[in-house]
């Protein structure tokens, strides 16, 4: 990295030993070193396919759901003194390639989290009818939870300065938590900015992605944590 | 005595004996559930009483008021429930993830790129 500051790439994993080493192959060739993979309790050989790799290891005993992952993640950068904290899906979807990208706000502290949105790039790739149906209903009802409104509803790939990193806190374990990424951007007044990623949608990642009831569920918990947090 | 009465007294009894030997002790609960359970007891021996009331109360017949009561101390105990689900789940993603962190390792790795 071309910058003092520390530098880590936090990436939740469930059950995704088969892709986990392409996709941390894709980020050590360019170069990335400081990567905290967070074991959200898989049940495939998720040890042994990370074994060639010099990383970070947490380990959830018990799975909990995306968003305690990041929040593990987070705590974790946390204690090493994280500077920038970006954080990547495990499932072969984003792009190594856009992460100096999202960290350049950060670096010149013009933003306090910028979020990847996959709508602000022509370069969508193979994406569903139904799913931009289902992210542009998100949208809405985000901006109606939280007052922001954003061009992309769900997007795992975010960069966070020491600041950020400090003050949000998820509490949501499961998908909720981006929803409730948006209320602590809110809450914390911290500068957010949304910048091109690419997604790709392979095979693999069109299957382990969410359904359409997985959004129904989301939207539960949402309401839920407006009347319970 | 008839036999809905019969029924309904009999399933009182073993709710509060189940109340008493397995759940709270607090003084409050107690107080809450022996009101309850008089309430209740009253309203199955006399269910006149309970016409009278929602005659006063503007609702048609007893047993209609007696069913909106119900509704509503079945949402306040979901919710209770939800709330109590809820925190026991802050506790145990608390407990997994502290036992993360304590055990988190770097791996050494092989591979050289």
């Amino acid at each position: 990295m071309s910058n003092s500051l520390s530098f880590f790439i936090v990436i939740p994993v469930y059950n995704e030993a088969d892709i986990i080493p392409e996709v941390l192959l894709g980020l050590q060739v360019l170069g990335y070193t400081g990567i905290i993979v967070v074991d959200d309790g898989s049940t495939d050989n998720l040890r042994y396919a990370l074994r060639n790799f010099s990383i970070y290891f947490l380990r959830h005993e018990k799975n909990l759901g995306q968003g305690a992952a990041l929040q593990t993640g987070f705590e974790f950068a946390r204690s090493l003194d994280a500077g920038i904290v970006v954080t990547f899906d495990a499932d072969g979807q984003h792009q190594a390639i856009d992460i100096a990208k999202l960290t350049e706000p950060i670096i010149s502290n013009t933003a306090d989290i910028v979020l990847g949105s996959r709508f602000l790039s022509e370069s969508t790739e193979g994406i569903s009818r139904i799913k931009k149906i289902i992210l542009q209903i998100a949208r809405l009802i985000n901006f109606i939870f939280s007052g922001i409104y954003l061009t992309d509803a769900h997007n795992g790939m975010r960069a966070l300065n020491r600041k950020a990193l400090g003050l949000i806190t998820l509490r949501e374990n499961r998908m909720a938590h981006a929803s409730e990424l948006l209320f602590e951007i809110r809450r914390h007044r911290l500068r957010y900015m949304e910048l091109p990623v690419t997604i790709r949608y392979t095979a693999y990642s069109k299957q382990k992605g969410q359904s359409a009831i997985e959004s129904v569920k989301i939207l539960f918990d949402l309401v839920l944590h407006k009347l319970f947090k | 005595m008839s036999g809905i009465q019969i029924i309904l007294l009999t399933g009182i009894a073993f709710i509060t004996l189940y109340f008493l030997t397995r759940l709270h002790r607090r003084a409050v609960d107690i107080i809450v559930l022996f009101l309850l359970i008089s309430c209740a007891v009253v309203f199955i021996l006399k269910p006149e009483l309970t016409s009278r009331l929602a005659a006063k109360l503007g609702v048609g017949r007893g047993v209609d008021l007696v069913f909106y009561i119900s509704i509503l101390i079945i949402w306040f105990v979901l919710i209770k429930l939800y709330a109590r689900i809820r925190s026991l789940e802050e506790n145990y993603t608390r407990s997994v993830r502290e036992n993360a962190l304590t055990h988190a390792m770097k791996l050494p790795g092989s591979s050289e790129v």
